[in-house]
Formats: structure tokens, C-alpha cells, sequence
């Protein structure tokens, strides 16, 4: 295998960690909201900064990736 | 090294003073073009203000109001009316910039790392000069390692926080930077998708387009939020003497 099939490989295992986190945390955040539709300000923000969070490991695979493919 | 060309900025203008490129690159001149839309909007809504607020205006002051409340909400009044106009001017520059990306033509300046990495840059200085003002130079480090924790512990946990320190200007330009560059990508992608298909099929990467470029929108916004939102996490423990 070369660099690019790794990189692809590297990207697809980092996305579908981050896809499952984002699900699951967004369920939650959703579950909570149907709880206390009151509170739901404040869990939509909280959920949000969770997700750039998480998200931002997905950014930096593809970063990786990017500096791998094109040296 | 093609499919990134469109993200090297060009040189329009070449300056060089004494070994330091200052070249005037079609990404300054987009810049300049984003601190002009973004100065004339706030004079707009600013210039005559009213008490009964016009469309502009009372979309600012909403901005300025969230800003104020629920961003810095853990600071005393008199703080957060000082830190509000260092925190919208980041915000406002970051959205203006990101749409104005999306403008055909334009440079999107804000999926370039260098001026990511700037702005980070300054809200990193910007927290530790002001923690150093309220807490001193060394109640910044010792604040940095939590109350109540054994003596053999603080040896370990003092070069953590100094790392998670550093890693958060890093962060914060990256995680920026990546979004929008990911953004950018992926419509270029669908662009020579239309151009590669040249049959009917080809409408399902135009509207696959549509909905990009509007996700993105949507993007832009959400970036600019968190990027500033954190910020104001980050000046909030910095400001605040106790936790």
C-alpha cells in the first residue's frame, strides 16, 4: 500500500471515531432538550463547543493527510 | 500540488524589505476588503444610533448584547463592558472574512494558517498579559495547578498545564483554519466533478454544490461562534482571581 491509500485509511478510521461521537453527543444533548425544553439555550451552546471540539481531531487527520499526499 | 493552487495566495504587488516578504498578495487586498465591509456595517449602525434600533443596528446590538451576557456571563459588569469590544471586533472580523471567502473571486483569508494563526496568537498574549496583570507573575503559575492537590502530584500535573496552555493557541488556529480549508476543498471538488462529468448527470454535483456553498454559510457562522466563544472562556479563567 502506498502513502495515499494509507492517508485515505487514516482519515476514514479518524472520521468514523469523530461521526460516533458526534452522534452520540448530539442524541444526548437532544434527549436532554426534550427533558428541560426550557434549558435548551444553554445545551444547544454547550453541544456546539463539544462538537468543535470534536471535530477538530477529525481537522487535524485531514491536515495530516493533506501534508502526507502533497509533500 | 494542483488541487491546493487555489489556496497559495498571489503576488500582485512585490515588496521585499531586507530579506522580509511584505508582497501585497491577493489575500491582503481581500482582507482589506473584509475590514472595510466590517468597519462600514458597525458605522452604519452606530453612526445615528436610535432608540427604536433599524435593521442593521439591531442586529449588531443583539451580537454585542449575546456577547456581553452569555459569553463573558461569568465576569463582573464592569469587566465584561471592557473585554466586549475586543471580543466582537474577533467575532466580526472572522464572519466577514468567511463569507466574503465565499464570494467567487475572492481570497478566502481565513483558510490561510498564517492569519489564523495570528489572530490566535494575539488572544494567547492577550489572556496571559491579563492574568499577569490580576494574578502577578507568579500567581499565573500558581494558579495554574488546581487547589487541593497532594505536593508529589504538582510535579506532574505542572508541565500538563504548561503544555495545555501552549496547545491552545495552536488549537484555536487550526481548528479555524482546517474548517474552512476542508470547506473550500470540498466545493472545489464538486466543481470539477460538474466539469468532468459534461453529460446531464452533472446536475447531481451542481446541486450537491448548492448545498454545500449553503452549509457553508452555515459553517461560517458556527466558526466565528466558537472561535470567539472560546476566547472568552480563555479571558474569563485568565481575568477571574478565583475558581
Amino acid at each position: 500500500m502506498g502513502t495515499l491509500s494509507f492517508a485515505g485509511l487514516t482519515l476514514a478510521i479518524t472520521a468514523f471515531g469523530c461521526a460516533l461521537g458526534i452522534g452520540w453527543l448530539s442524541s444526548k444533548a437532544v434527549e436532554a432538550i426534550g427533558r428541560q425544553p426550557e434549558a435548551s439555550g444553554k445545551i444547544q451552546t454547550a453541544m456546539l463547543i463539544a462538537i468543535a471540539f470534536i471535530e477538530a481531531i477529525a481537522l487535524y487527520a485531514l491536515v495530516i493527510e493533506i501534508l502526507l499526499v502533497f509533500k | 500540488m494542483e488541487i491546493l493552487e487555489h489556496f497559495v495566495p498571489e503576488k500582485i504587488v512585490p515588496l521585499n524589505l531586507s530579506g522580509i516578504d511584505l508582497s501585497i498578495t491577493n489575500a491582503v487586498i481581500s482582507l482589506w476588503i473584509g475590514i472595510a465591509i466590517a468597519l462600514l456595517l458597525v458605522f452604519l449602525a452606530c453612526r445615528r444610533a436610535k432608540m427604536v434600533p433599524g435593521l442593521i443596528q439591531n442586529a449588531i446590538e443583539a451580537i454585542l448584547q449575546f456577547i456581553q451576557n452569555e459569553m463573558l456571563g461569568g465576569l463582573p459588569p464592569t469587566l465584561q463592558a471592557q473585554w466586549t469590544p475586543f471580543i466582537f471586533t474577533i467575532f466580526f472580523l472572522i464572519l466577514t472574512l468567511n463569507y466574503l471567502g465565499l464570494v467567487p473571486g475572492t481570497f478566502a483569508v481565513t483558510s490561510n494558517i498564517n492569519f489564523t494563526a495570528t489572530l490566535a496568537i494575539i488572544v494567547f498574549l492577550t489572556c496571559l498579559f491579563a492574568s499577569f496583570k490580576t494574578k502577578g507573575f507568579f500567581g499565573y503559575f500558581k494558579a495554574l495547578v488546581p487547589p487541593g492537590v497532594p505536593a508529589f502530584v504538582v510535579p506532574i500535573i505542572f508541565p500538563v498545564e504548561i503544555v495545555s496552555q501552549l496547545a491552545r493557541p495552536f488549537s484555536l488556529a487550526v481548528r479555524l483554519f482546517a474548517n474552512l480549508f476542508a470547506g473550500h476543498t470540498i466545493i472545489l471538488v464538486f466543481l470539477s466533478l460538474i466539469l468532468m462529468l459534461k453529460s446531464y448527470l452533472s446536475v447531481l454535483p451542481l446541486m450537491g454544490n448548492v448545498l454545500i456553498c449553503g452549509f457553508e454559510l452555515f459553517l461560517g457562522l458556527i466558526q466565528a461562534f466558537i472561535f470567539t466563544y472560546l476566547s472568552a472562556m480563555y479571558i474569563t479563567e485568565a481575568v477571574s482571581l478565583e475558581h
